[in-house]
């Protein structure tokens, strides 16, 4: 087991390093600095503000200053745009907004998913496996950006029970809406996922065994059936946090609430390369990481694969 | 002995005849298809919504650039959808009728699904059958190199891409055209390694045709059930980034518009009372793309009836 950790870390650490270097590049390459916009600034500012931010030595040297900063200390450096912050205050304020809706979407889907996706395995071909599939068919055409203004219609316009945007600390009404928004599609797919395995797992010769040797309903399901089923489920997972750390863009911007999204558009409206780029790094590095866990857990869990 | 012409005639006509005609896979499937009522209904209905951006300008007096001055005065009582005005769905909040909007937002998010599925299928194919069939080292490496690219949430990619570049339409394609056909090389990929051992790879080799014309010729038209399958389902995928893209406003530019770009303007005027300039686009939006998954869904079944 160790070793197989090892060695998927191996894979791991180089890819982020790719990234770091690859979004780099992908910067360096966009016509327009930083300090191009408004107005033309002397020759001289000019050259002293690229050497504060490092912009005056060669490629290879800025390449190697940068991962070395981030690797080493862990600093994104100095935001372009706003002079007295840096690129980690900003993801310093931002993370935990976007962590908060983004654990609930993530709860909600998962469980509320794999919830529908059992019964209507159980329950194959009754009304209910229709309403579930229903459900799942329908979520998966209601992505975030069309679910929120839906919410807000319903829920702030006509019914007017929750603010239509904002955070204020995170307390509970704020939250509702953009954790629906952002957890309906995944908790569709991740719906149809469970009930397609489940119908196989349920159908598979050892669950047959289960049942001839009279063991409980319940317990062929919760014992036998339930593990294998969920397997297909787990690797989803991976994908289901790369939309959710997505969606969070359109979640800032509709709902206003001042996560990691916001930061990103305002970042690339204003060519903001340092931010652009922590924030692609961050959320980057995030990703692998929790394919790598995800990995890691379905190797522990899935007795037939050999590490 | 007298033979009678006519009899044999029938006869030789009748074996002939009763030789059984084989039905071909492709065969099999349409009959499948075409038994499944909810892709067929996904088939008629998204016929009707192209045919609607066809021929819909026909019948509306108005024009997706005119303002009606008219309704300006008072948009969210007067520019409500009527048909004596001519606005069948509304006005926008400039006076703009919504019908015709819609109609040129349909074009256009119909067009970025389809010209954007097209380059994840032609690349996507191409780049995984050749990884797959050569294998070894150059495999590892045009694999690894998907890996990463797919370890960059793409939607940053595609929202860097309208940054630095310019928000167009141009750019749209080529960004979601980048990124989409990364999940198609690797499905490719795996199909063209079982291939791969197959007897009439073996013969192709042996009878020493060039490896691209063995990828070309042999290997992507056996994946290519896979391929339409997969790209019906990659159409409400694109229609979906495309519109991400629109709604945070970093996509399509005005006077052009999309489903996602509709949306956006739709969600501004909610408070205003002006629902319609927001559920118009978004019903058309989720029809279309439920009735692509119907369709894709159909098709999976009919081409792959074990895989459920």
């Amino acid at each position: 087991m160790l070793t197989f950790i090892l060695r998927r870390l191996a894979i791991a650490i180089p890819t982020i390093l790719i990234i770091i270097v690859l979004s780099f590049l992908l910067m360096h390459a966009a016509p327009g600095g930083p300090f191009s916009a408004d107005r033309k600034l002397p020759p001289e500012v000019l050259a002293n503000l690229e050497a504060k931010y490092d912009l005056d030595k060669p490629l290879p040297v800025q390449i190697y200053n940068y991962v070395k900063r981030i690797v080493v200390d862990f600093d994104f450096g100095p935001s372009f745009k706003y002079k007295d912050q840096t690129v980690n205050d900003l993801i310093a304020s931002g993370f935990p907004v976007t962590l908060t809706y983004g654990f609930w979407s993530f709860v909600v889907a998962t469980l509320i998913g794999v919830g529908l996706g059992i019964v209507a395995a159980l329950k194959h071909n009754s009304w209910l496996d229709y309403l579930a599939t229903g459900t799942a068919i329908l979520g998966s055409v209601l992505p975030n950006f069309v679910m929120a203004p839906l919410l807000v219609l319903l829920f702030t316009v006509y019914l007017q029970w929750l603010p239509g945007g904002g955070w204020e600390g995170g307390q509970w009404q704020y939250i509702i809406m953009p954790v629906i928004a952002l957890a309906t599609s995944y908790l569709a797919s991740i719906a149809r996922i469970t009930r397609s395995s489940m119908l196989e797992v349920l159908n598979s010769n050892f669950i047959r065994t289960a049942r001839a040797k009279g063991l409980p309903s319940r317990t062929v399901i919760l014992r036998h059936a339930l593990k294998p089923a969920l397997l297909p489920v787990l690797t989803s997972l991976g994908l289901s946090f790369v939309g959710m750390v997505t969606g969070s863009v359109v979640i800032d911007q509709y709902f206003s609430t001042g996560g990691i999204g916001q930061h990103f558009v305002n970042a690339a409206l204003n060519r903001d390369y340092s931010v652009i780029m922590g924030v692609t790094i961050l959320v980057g590095s995030l990703t692998i990481l929790f394919n790598l866990l995800v990995e890691i857990l379905y190797a522990w869990i899935d007795p037939r694969i050999r590490y | 002995m007298v033979v009678d012409k006519q009899k044999i005639r029938k006869l030789a006509d009748n074996l002939a005849e009763s030789e059984v005609r084989g039905r071909s896979l492709w065969a099999d499937a349409r009959h499948r298809f075409l038994r499944n009522r909810a892709a067929m209904t996904g088939l008629v209905v998204l016929t009707l919504v192209v045919l609607f951006s066809i021929a819909g300008p026909w019948i509306s007096p108005w024009n997706y650039e005119d303002i009606d001055w008219d309704v300006l005065e008072d948009v969210a009582t007067l520019g409500r959808p009527s048909l004596e005005n001519g606005h069948y769905f509304g006005t926008d909040d400039l006076g703009r009728d919504l019908y015709s909007r819609v109609i040129q937002g349909t074009q256009i998010s119909l067009m970025v699904g389809l010209i954007g599925s097209l380059i994840a299928v032609v690349v996507g194919t191409l780049y995984g059958a050749i990884a797959g069939y050569l294998g070894g080292r150059i495999d590892g490496f045009m694999m690894r190199l998907v890996d990463i690219l797919l370890a960059i949430p793409g939607m940053f990619v595609l929202i860097l891409l309208m940054v630095m570049f310019g928000r167009s339409i141009v750019m749209i394609f080529i960004g979601i055209g980048l990124l989409s056909w990364l999940d198609m090389s690797r499905i490719i990929r795996g199909q063209t390694l079982s291939l791969k051992q197959k007897e009439f790879i073996e013969a192709a080799v042996a009878t020493g045709v060039r490896p691209l014309t063995i990828v070309t010729r042999h290997i992507v038209p056996n994946v290519l059930g896979i391929v339409v399958v997969y790209a019906t389902l990659l159409v409400p995928g694109m229609i979906m980034a495309e519109s991400f893209i629109s709604f945070l406003g970093l996509g399509v530019q005005e006077p052009q518009t999309s489903w996602g770009a509709l949306i956006n303007e739709g969600t501004k005027t909610l408070q205003h009372g002006m629902e319609w300039q927001l559920l118009f686009p978004l019903g058309f939006f989720v029809v279309t793309l439920l009735s692509f998954y119907f369709i894709g869904d159909g098709l999976r079944d009919a081409l792959d009836p074990k895989d459920r």
